[in-house]
């Protein structure tokens, strides 16, 4: 792992792609909260040696406010919308990228979301109790018309073949299991 | 092959077959925008593009559009929670955004993954990339026309995921590869399954070899078309199938393996072309080579553990529950808070269908991550584009966005 | 006479004879978004075969289309395209919310998604899932369908 200053990092940039690295990865972080003195916005960097087959990992940290490092995106191209999304999500301005704007937000969008101190925006579920849905089990009568199974799929009441009229002039549900054939 | 395939073309072109370009006024450029909803971008992309007839003499990608905020819901969830958010990233892949991010994890962690975890690990994913392939050759035949490509895809991956389903109980998403192994151990029947995929596949994939690699309509609208060069793959990042189609030969389970790579036997498809043909012979031959790499899993698949047992992050069994306090505690602490990760940061990366899928988690010592970032191949991939589609036509642009074959919600993530 | 042209007339009521038309040939916009469109394209395929409903013709013109099968999450910069597609649909149109994330936002309670469709366009019917299987996606579809039989499709334009 190395660490570099944001003043150096464009120097640095240009001897390690001249060596042979490759930049994979490019992030930004906010390490606010996380107990270390240092500064709180850094870019983190991947690179890959593909001849040496060697990984490598950068560490710079942005200085300054609005936190900047200079834009590696002439260096290599690859990490041209990464640039973009570290300063879209986390707010790090790279000095030097030739289109430094909004990548996966809306462009008006206000805030970087990645930011600590920015919330996860959550919305409260509320949950809205429903009407109890009795469900015959079998030997047990329905108490009520339009409960469990006599009602389709829209939720529209429907009698059934066996569907038998009660005394007080209203329709048994249909396919009631009736013990001791109470209702007839 | 290739000798083949010029006399073919060369054999249209003179029955007048050939392509033709009309004239138009130069200098009348028209800004033209081509999504969000389009049917042959592959998902929500924008396109703007700058065109002189029917050149395209500029195009910019406008992306964002399936932006879900996954890296902050990650720094919402615990450690393992994550992995169900993480998964519904690259969506065609799901494996590969599980696998990567739990090998990040472990790496923190320290944990070690059985020899079994290891090899049923493999064996998905490879499956996986099969899968995505396969819906790759389906889009490619259905923007250029060759509809039936699409139907006959689907119907092959189809039976991948039907053993998804058989394994994970999903067929996409499917939470399956944690940090510390897989989920649940592979059902008995799998080894007949995996058979009846191995009868079945390989046969297919002769059949859409037939189909398209000598098919002189395909080749004219392929060969020469969305060209980009070695150092241009290089500079701009691309990884996957569209760096080896130009000469670029790195595969990272072979230059930087991970898991029990290093002790399979597969090739690594390489084209020189770098056009939209070559990204397809690639992908044609990774499909193979996949089945191989199955086949191979298949017998080695060692018997034991699937998953690291260690009680501070692998919950219990609920048999023993009813025993043991310890187990009781640890399954509470487990499910209610998670497990915690010491603090430190680790970059794990693994091969997936569209290149160099990575995943960057940094821990402070809590039981959520602090920071989970993916590295997805299609978000770098598409900074290629630009260069593929200038100076071609519009219907080239849309054979080039079909051979990059991006998945959006990795790209916006 | 008479018996002859009897058998070669069929009478019907005209709403239900358009009702049933309308329900049978429903062209859906190409909506798809993320994970739930690949579903939505395996439900078109040859295994689960929706052309025997006459719906395997996508349009990717709204004009043309009747149904827009929203499948997958919509973020907050693709809200304002969603409501263009649909406002752009001809009457009489229907909204399906294919899976959790069209119809609640599913796992992703955060900024950048919309909490449900249904805050932007008015939805038919939700189709729960992650992702919904084709079967349970054509289940909905065939949900949409009864009611569009019964010629319920004014219902959810409840004059505000």
């Amino acid at each position: 792992m190395l660490w570099f200053r944001a003043e150096e990092w464009a120097a640095r940039a240009d001897q390690l792609k001249a060596d042979g690295w490759r930049a994979i990865d490019l992030c930004g972080v906010d390490r606010l909260g996380v107990a270390d003195a240092g500064e709180r916005f850094e870019v983190v960097v991947q690179l890959l040696h593909m001849g040496r087959k060697e990984r490598a990992c950068v560490h710079v940290a942005a200085t300054g406010d609005p936190p900047t490092v200079p834009s590696t995106a002439k260096v290599w191209p690859a990490v041209n919308f990464m640039e973009r999304e570290a300063y879209d999500l986390v707010g790090i301005h790279f000095d030097g990228h030739p289109n430094l704007s909004r990548i996966l937000m809306p462009d008006a969008w206000e805030g970087h979301p990645l930011r600590k101190d920015y919330g996860v925006g959550k919305v409260p579920v509320e949950f809205v109790p429903q009407p109890f849905l009795q469900i015959d089990a079998p030997g047990q009568a329905a108490t009520s018309e339009g409960a469990g199974r006599n009602v389709d799929r829209l939720g529209q009441p429907v009698a059934g073949e066996d569907a038998v009229s009660r005394p007080d002039g209203s329709m048994s549900p249909s396919g009631a299991i009736v013990p001791n054939g109470d209702e007839s | 092959m290739s000798v083949d395939a010029d006399r073919i073309v060369s054999g249209f072109e003179s029955g007048g077959h050939g392509a033709f370009v009309e004239s138009y006024d130069e200098g009348e450029r028209m800004v033209i925008n081509m999504g969000p909803v389009h049917p042959a971008t592959h998902g929500v992309l924008r396109l703007k593009l700058e065109l002189e007839g029917e050149t395209v003499v500029r195009c910019e990608p406008i992306i964002g559009y399936l932006h879900t905020g996954m890296e902050k819901e990650c720094e919402d969830q615990n450690w393992r929670g994550a992995v169900t958010i993480v998964t519904r990233m690259d969506y065609l892949a799901p494996f590969f955004n599980e696998h990567v991010y739990s090998l990040g994890v472990e790496e923190l962690l320290g944990l070690e993954v059985p020899e079994r975890g290891r090899y049923i690990r493999m064996l998905m994913a490879e499956l996986n990339r099969l899968s995505s392939h396969l819906v790759w050759f389906g889009t490619q035949g259905l923007d250029m026309g060759a509809m039936s490509a699409v139907f006959y895809g689907f119907r092959e991956r189809e039976i991948l995921l039907d053993f998804f389903e058989m394994v994970t109980g999903l067929r996409m998403n499917h939470g399956y590869i944690i940090p510390g192994g897989v989920w649940e151990d592979l059902p008995d029947e799998w080894e007949d399954a995996v058979e009846r995929i191995l009868d079945v596949i390989p046969g297919r994939l002769d059949e859409y070899e037939e189909l398209l690699s000598l098919n002189p309509v395909f080749l004219e609208r392929t060969r020469g078309v969305g060209v980009i060069e070695r150092n241009e793959v290089v500079a701009l990042g691309a990884t996957g199938p569209i760096a080896r189609a130009s000469g670029v030969d790195w595969d990272m389970r072979r230059d930087a393996p991970y898991e029990r790579y290093a002790d399979l036997e597969f090739d690594v498809p390489v084209e020189d072309a770098g056009d939209v043909y070559a990204r397809y012979l690639v992908r044609m031959a990774e499909m193979k080579q996949s089945v191989r790499l199955v086949r191979q899993i298949t017998e080695r698949m060692p018997k034991g553990e699937f998953k690291n047992l260690d009680p501070k992050v692998t919950p219990p069994d609920r048999s023993e529950l009813g025993r043991s306090m310890e187990a009781v505690i640890h399954h509470f602490k487990l499910v209610t808070q998670g497990y915690a990760v010491p603090p430190g940061e680790a970059y794990a990366a693994v091969e997936s269908p569209r290149g160099e899928l990575g995943c960057y988690v940094v821990s402070n010592g809590g039981t959520s991550p602090y920071r989970v970032h993916m590295r997805d191949p299609s978000f770098v991939n598409l900074q290629s584009l630009p260069v593929m589609v200038e100076d071609g036509m519009i219907a080239d642009l849309i054979a080039s966005i079909a051979s990059i074959d991006p998945v959006l919600g990795g790209v916006d993530r | 006479m008479s018996d002859a042209i009897g058998a070669n007339f069929v009478t019907a009521q005209l709403d239900k004879l358009v009702n049933w038309a309308r329900k049978s040939s429903l062209w859906p916009a190409t909506f798809g978004l993320a994970c739930c469109a690949i579903e939505m394209i395996a439900t078109t395929m040859p295994r689960h075969d929706l052309g025997r409903f006459g719906m395997e013709a996508f349009r990717a013109s709204p004009r043309q289309a009747d149904l827009m099968i929203v499948a997958g999450r919509v973020s907050q910069k693709m809200a304002p395209v969603l409501r263009q597609i649909y406002d752009q649909m001809m009457e009489p149109k229907w909204v399906i919310a294919m899976g959790a994330c069209a119809s609640t936002a599913g796992v992703f309670n955060n900024y950048a998604v919309v909490q449900g469709v249904d805050q932007i366009v008015p939805v038919d019917v939700y189709v729960p899932g992650c992702p919904p299987r084709p079967e349970m996606l054509m289940d909905g579809i065939m949900l949409l369908h009864e009611r569009i039989k019964r010629g319920e499709y004014d219902a959810k334009r409840v004059t505000a």
